[in-house]
């Protein structure tokens, strides 16, 4: 009986964050990371990046664009733990300070070619509507300490009343 | 054994009549199967829309069976509740699914249902909330006893599913 040996296959991934829809808000830049599992490793290429601040166009597209690249590589043993590509999209307040205004997260493709994805952003709320008002005038809106967070599956839920 | 990948994602829901929704997910598969690597089951964050009125979850999934059998092929299954600004929540309905036996990336749209009660607890659920739920979560995804119960369309749980499977050759099964 023979035993294959584990078979390392390589993923690349080129690509760019190239727009935004964010009606109610201007002045955006975006960061991206990468988070995948434990038989996952990049070797070529950026893992994380930060994007240049974008205004929106004068024109009635209302577009936010970025163009930002990604270029990875990884290598892995295994599909469990498939990378995603997380999001994050911050902008400026009325008091200018700089706020988390989307987090999003998408599983890299899994077929070669070329795709386009559109992915869908939110931002956490606290749930006490004091706290609502003081964030609002303050300035700091509640925000993950680590955006990787956004990727995993456990840990969402809330305790149900 | 013959390997199969689940990974993909919950992307969330429309068509409810209440905003502020997460869900309860699982997945079922026959005896044969056994999960490698992966949580069986989860709960997404609450949503409420601000744009539009789909509700995004973005949950992932990620899911490495290993199985001897085709008998019991995955089942994800679905409970959509609301909650609303005081923390109670309400069941908005149940749905299930099966997971797709071709490779590829595939875009699934789940109906959902909700039992409905007596009259006065269709009047109670409008006034107060609450209403009637399953005692046993495996009616989702199973036909047995159904003709029980009376139900109302509920809205549409929205998924994108990308399966890989492996060695399926071995046993004589062509995919």
């Amino acid at each position: 009986m023979t035993t294959a040996s584990p078979s390392v296959f390589l993923l690349m991934v080129n690509g760019q964050v190239e727009s935004a829809q964010f009606p109610e808000y201007d002045d955006l830049y975006c960061k991206y990371c990468f988070v995948y599992g434990q038989d996952w490793a990049p070797t070529a290429g950026l893992e994380e990046g930060i994007s240049q601040i974008t205004s929106k166009s004068q024109d009635v597209r209302q577009a936010l664009v970025w163009n930002f690249p990604i270029d990875v590589t990884f290598k892995s043993t295994n599909p469990y733990g498939w990378p995603q590509i997380v999001l994050s999209v911050y902008g400026p307040d009325v008091f200018g300070n700089d706020v988390v205004r989307g987090y999003g997260a998408v599983h890299v493709p899994f077929s070669p070619g070329r795709h386009k994805r559109t992915i869908p952003m939110f931002v956490p709320e606290s749930t006490s509507k004091l706290q609502k008002f003081t964030s609002w005038f303050m300035g700091r809106r509640p925000e993950y300490t680590d955006p990787k967070v956004v990727a995993q599956g456990e840990g969402r839920e809330v305790q149900p009343g | 054994m013959a390997e199969v990948h689940v990974i993909g994602q919950i992307m969330g829901a429309s068509g409810f009549s209440e905003s502020s929704l997460f869900c309860k997910w699982g997945i079922h598969t026959g005896a044969a199967w056994k999960l490698l690597s992966g949580v069986r089951e989860g709960q997404t964050q609450v949503d409420t829309p601000q744009i539009g009125e789909m509700a995004y979850w973005s949950h992932p999934i990620d899911l490495h069976f290993a199985t001897k059998g085709l008998q019991g092929w995955p089942r994800l299954h679905f409970q959509v509740w609301s909650q609303d600004s005081f923390g109670r929540c309400q069941l908005a309905g149940y749905g299930f699914c099966h997971v797709p036996s071709s490779p590829g990336t595939h875009q699934l749209a789940c109906p959902t249902w909700r039992p409905l009660g007596s009259w006065r607890e269709q009047l109670a659920r409008a006034f107060v909330g609450g209403g009637p739920q399953l005692l046993h979560g495996d009616t989702i995804y199973s036909g047995a006893d159904r003709y029980r119960l009376h139900t109302a369309a509920g809205g549409t749980v929205h998924l994108e599913i990308s399966l890989l499977l492996r060695h399926f050759d071995r046993y004589g099964v062509e995919c």
